[in-house]
């Protein structure tokens, strides 16, 4: 196996250095505002990637207010006051450059990709939007129709519907409840004033990260930086949420009718939090479940059994406890029943400890591997940097991997884990008490859709 | 700000054409072994077999089991995928530098050994029917197939690459292994590799790997049916259980190495295909009506061998059907009969040139533009010469483009969601 654990100086099998290579030459200052800023001058490439991270998301929601941070997003391309709507996308466009945003369970995120004389473009428009949005009344009205447009096509995928139940089911009281596009209902009645009283809780630099990679020069990018936002106000403190999901006391199963020519299964486990101690051999877990087609889930439903067309295993970082799960997609003439007993059966397997030192060696390479493969452009390195910075903090989170730095230790504690470690983290999360299961049916046939159709 | 790409072009004796950029920030390659081989070259009988042999390529080897050829490439940490599309087939690997050799010697013997078994075929094939049905799952993939259908009708691009279930189910091993035999061929072939490479050293393995291939003495691409473009407007109705209507408009388009590619692109960016909402379709019909999370049209991004569509798409609450249509075919009059102004071609060249230079960010992205460049004849020097090309578009080039390629009157509408059959 490859050994991670050499000091930073020195090259690994792989050629990648223990420490991260994605952190090499990241420069993080604290404005007196509280923003925290990250830069990482890379110039092989002539581009330049901005982020703008909120630590907000659809866990800083409420209930009959779901959907409020996504929508949001979409207000912060509506105009400012020294923007009128469309000049952001306008100028984007005339620079050549590119801009999104995505909102998710813990986090909102902006940004521009522009060619690398032009980046300062890109953080006069963030400065801007960061506290002078204007919440006009009629843009809310049209943008709300986007908004569940948006929500809509979800619904009409083939997924969506099903996901939706089961994080409902298995999240009780933690507001994983709902989805980060929030309730249809919810977002009916939403108004411009809750969307504005919302954006001036939480816009604010003393809950965001700005990252700036590429090819530009790191005293350049602190001196705009400091003339674009130290003069922007810290904003109000808010207590950081304590939000726990009571352990859950018993599989819980459901049913989601649709018409669909194929059916689904979706299993999620309550998991850890990001930068826990089992969440590493839970990302090896992953790894030797569902990462290829030596995967032991392609392995034996697709190849074996061949009663799927996919499966998959999924385990992301989050700052609360969330759902390590299990999808797949039935082929016709097999059972739902069949497919979650042949999950749970390789399930088992990890818990007697059949992983081999080769499926273990194999994991950690492909996690590895995976990370270079996907850090090409300056943007995807920015993701992972503030991602990081966004999620892993707190006091739970050990310091050696507070903010970005989770992914110098990320890498070494991965390498570090043991066979027996993932027989153990798999008893230890993978029960039946522990469980939501949740099936899609066809219901194309039923006599509720001829009723339905019927009236 | 003009991006430069060094490139190696090499052309093996046995016929096969490789294509080599060398870049060294990141210790990773791609490597993309394409033939030119697709359900373009397949009959109606038998469509999904292209399909069907590019995702068996790592079924097995004379050498190497299916599990073999996975464990083999994932035991490295790195990623392939096997395809067979409309025009194309092949296998990409993507690896972290040091597997270089590794990567080549997997892809030379999916290409040239690949075996085939009796049992995977059926596998896959069985594999298939479901994948076949699920497309019906994602609506505006339904709405494209039912356009196709229509508009390319006479010719092979008509069906999905991946067929239908009548035909998918008929196909055995022997027309696997007879389709295989005939195209998969090394003159047919183009390995494209970017990355942190040394092109010498790289070059060699290649030869020592894929020279070895024989040439074929019989092959020769099928004549390719043309699909004729319609004369009448076509509406089409597909009733299904969704929250939204997806409604196509359009009709057939372009082939990528048709001149007038450089103006309609131009024409592309400025009425619905510019990312943000800049563009006539998206700016009007979301930014400003909101109709819509997801509306665009394009005519250049089909554009391949065989002339492409011209489509303009919406997905938006079945209340707003009418004014959604309206909105789209307005949108394509109005271009048509007014052109363009000199700011939306100016604000639309300099995005197209300035946002050139992220087409080439990824190594995959590389190894694309080095298979595209092959395929079309564009030169390896497009990346110079392709800020030249846009700037070059006028107001009046833009609107005879318009004028030629984009006909109002003979549109093909298909609507799929919650709405009567007709």
């Amino acid at each position: 196996m490859t050994t991670l654990t050499t000091t930073a100086d020195e090259e690994t099998e792989t050629g990648i250095e223990t420490r991260s290579f994605i952190t090499r030459n990241v420069q993080k200052t604290i404005l007196s505002n509280g923003l925290t800023v990250l830069t990482k001058e890379m110039h092989d490439k002539p581009v330049v990637a901005t982020m703008l991270w909120y630590r907000v998301g659809s866990r800083n929601e409420e209930l009959g207010q779901t959907g409020k941070s996504h929508f949001l997003e979409h207000m912060l391309f509506k105009g400012t006051d020294r923007y009128k709507k469309g000049e952001i996308d306008l100028i984007t466009h005339l620079n050549g450059g590119s801009n999104n945003a995505f909102t998710w369970l813990d986090f909102t995120a902006y940004y521009f990709t522009f060619a690398s004389d032009r980046w300062e473009a890109a953080l006069e428009m963030e400065a801007s939007r960061m506290r002078n949005t204007t919440f006009v009344e009629e843009e809310f009205a049209s943008e709300k129709q986007v908004v569940e447009e948006e929500l809509r096509i979800g619904l009409d995928g083939p997924w969506e519907a099903l996901e939706n139940e089961v994080w409902a089911t298995a999240f009780r009281q933690h507001p994983y409840h709902w989805p980060t596009v929030g309730w249809l209902e919810d977002l009916e009645a939403a108004s411009a004033a809750d969307m504005k009283a919302y954006y001036d809780k939480w816009y604010h630099p003393r809950h965001a990260t700005l990252v700036v990679a590429g090819d530009f020069d790191t005293s350049e990018v602190h001196r705009k930086t400091e003339e674009l936002f130290a003069g922007i106000p810290s904003g109000p403190a808010i207590a950081p949420l304590k939000l726990i999901e009571a352990p859950q006391r018993g599989e819980k199963r459901l049913i989601v009718k649709k018409q669909t020519p194929v059916e689904r299964l979706l299993i999620g486990f309550h998991a850890p939090q990001v930068a826990h101690p089992d969440s590493y051999a839970l990302k090896v877990v992953e790894a030797i479940l569902s990462t290829g087609k030596s995967s032991w889930l392609y392995q034996r439903l697709v190849e074996r059994d061949q009663s799927v067309t996919k499966a998959d295993a999924t385990y992301h970082d989050h700052i609360d406890p969330s759902l390590f799960y299990f999808q797949a997609e039935l082929k016709p003439g097999f059972t739902l029943a069949e497919v979650e007993r042949a999950t749970f059966e390789e399930i088992e397997r990890l818990k007697r400890g059949e992983v081999s030192p080769g499926d273990m060696d194999k994991a950690q390479r492909q996690i590895e591997a995976s990370l270079v493969l996907s850090s090409e452009e300056p943007l995807q390195q920015a993701m992972l940097l503030g991602q990081y910075e966004t999620i892993a903090f707190g006091e739970d989170v050990p310091e050696d991997s507070r903010g970005y730095h989770y992914l110098d230790t990320m890498m070494e504690r991965i390498a570090a884990v043991t066979t027996d470690e993932i027989a153990s983290v798999a008893q230890r999360y993978f029960s039946e008490d522990n469980r939501t299961v949740g099936y899609l049916i066809d219901d194309t046939n039923s006599p509720e859709r001829e009723r339905d159709s019927a009236t | 700000m003009r991006p430069r790409l060094d490139v190696e072009r090499v052309e093996l004796p046995n016929g096969l054409v490789l294509l080599l950029s060398e870049n060294h920030s990141i210790p990773s390659i791609s490597i993309n072994a394409i033939v030119g081989v697709g359900s373009r070259f397949e009959s109606d009988a038998k469509a999904g077999l292209a399909s069907l042999v590019g995702a068996l390529l790592d079924a097995g080897t004379a050498t190497r089991t299916s599990q073999q050829i996975a464990e083999t490439i994932e035991a490295a940490g790195g990623q392939l995928g096997t395809f067979g599309d409309y025009q194309s087939s092949g296998a990409v690997v993507r690896l972290l530098s040091k597997d270089a050799g590794l990567g080549i010697d997997v892809l030379s013997d999916l290409l040239i050994n690949a075996s085939f078994p009796e049992d995977k075929v059926r596998q896959v094939v069985a594999r298939r029917t479901a994948q076949i049905r699920a497309r019906l799952d994602v609506p505006r993939t339904q709405a494209s197939d039912v356009f196709n259908e229509i508009v390319f009708e006479g010719s092979p691009q008509h069906r999905p690459a991946i067929g239908y279930e009548a035909t998918v189910t008929t196909l055995a091993r022997s027309d696997v292994q007879e389709f295989y035999q005939r195209y998969y061929v090394p003159q047919n072939t183009m390995i494209a590799i970017a990355g942190d490479i040394d092109k010498n050293k790289v070059k060699g393995i290649v030869e020592a790997t894929f020279g070895k291939w024989q040439r074929s003495a019989e092959f020769q691409p099928p004549h390719v049916p043309r699909p004729r473009r319609q004369t009448s407007p076509i509406e089409r109705f597909v009733s299904a259980a969704k929250e939204q209507v997806n409604v196509v408009v359009g009709h057939l388009g372009i082939e990528r190495k048709n001149p007038d590619y450089y103006s309609l692109l131009v024409m592309d960016t400025i009425l619905g295909s510019s990312p943000g909402f800049t563009s006539r379709i998206p700016r009007i019909l979301r930014d400003e009506q909101g109709l819509a999370y997801s509306t665009f049209s394009n005519i250049t991004s089909s554009a391949g061998l065989d002339p492409g569509r011209f489509i303009a798409y919406i997905g938006t609450a079945p209340e707003n059907l009418e004014r959604a249509v309206e909105g789209l075919r307005g949108e394509i009059v109005r271009i048509v009969e007014g052109g363009v102004t000199p700011e939306e071609l100016e604000t639309a060249q300099l995005y197209l040139t300035g946002s050139f230079v992220f087409h080439f960010q990824r190594n995959s992205q590389i190894a694309e533009f080095l298979l595209e460049a092959e395929t079309y004849g564009l030169g390896f020097d497009y990346l110079e010469k392709y800020p030249d090309l846009i700037r070059a578009v006028t107001v009046e080039e833009v609107g005879r483009v318009t004028r030629q390629y984009i006909d109002p009157q003979n549109l093909t509408t298909v609507v799929v969601g919650p709405v009567e059959e007709k």
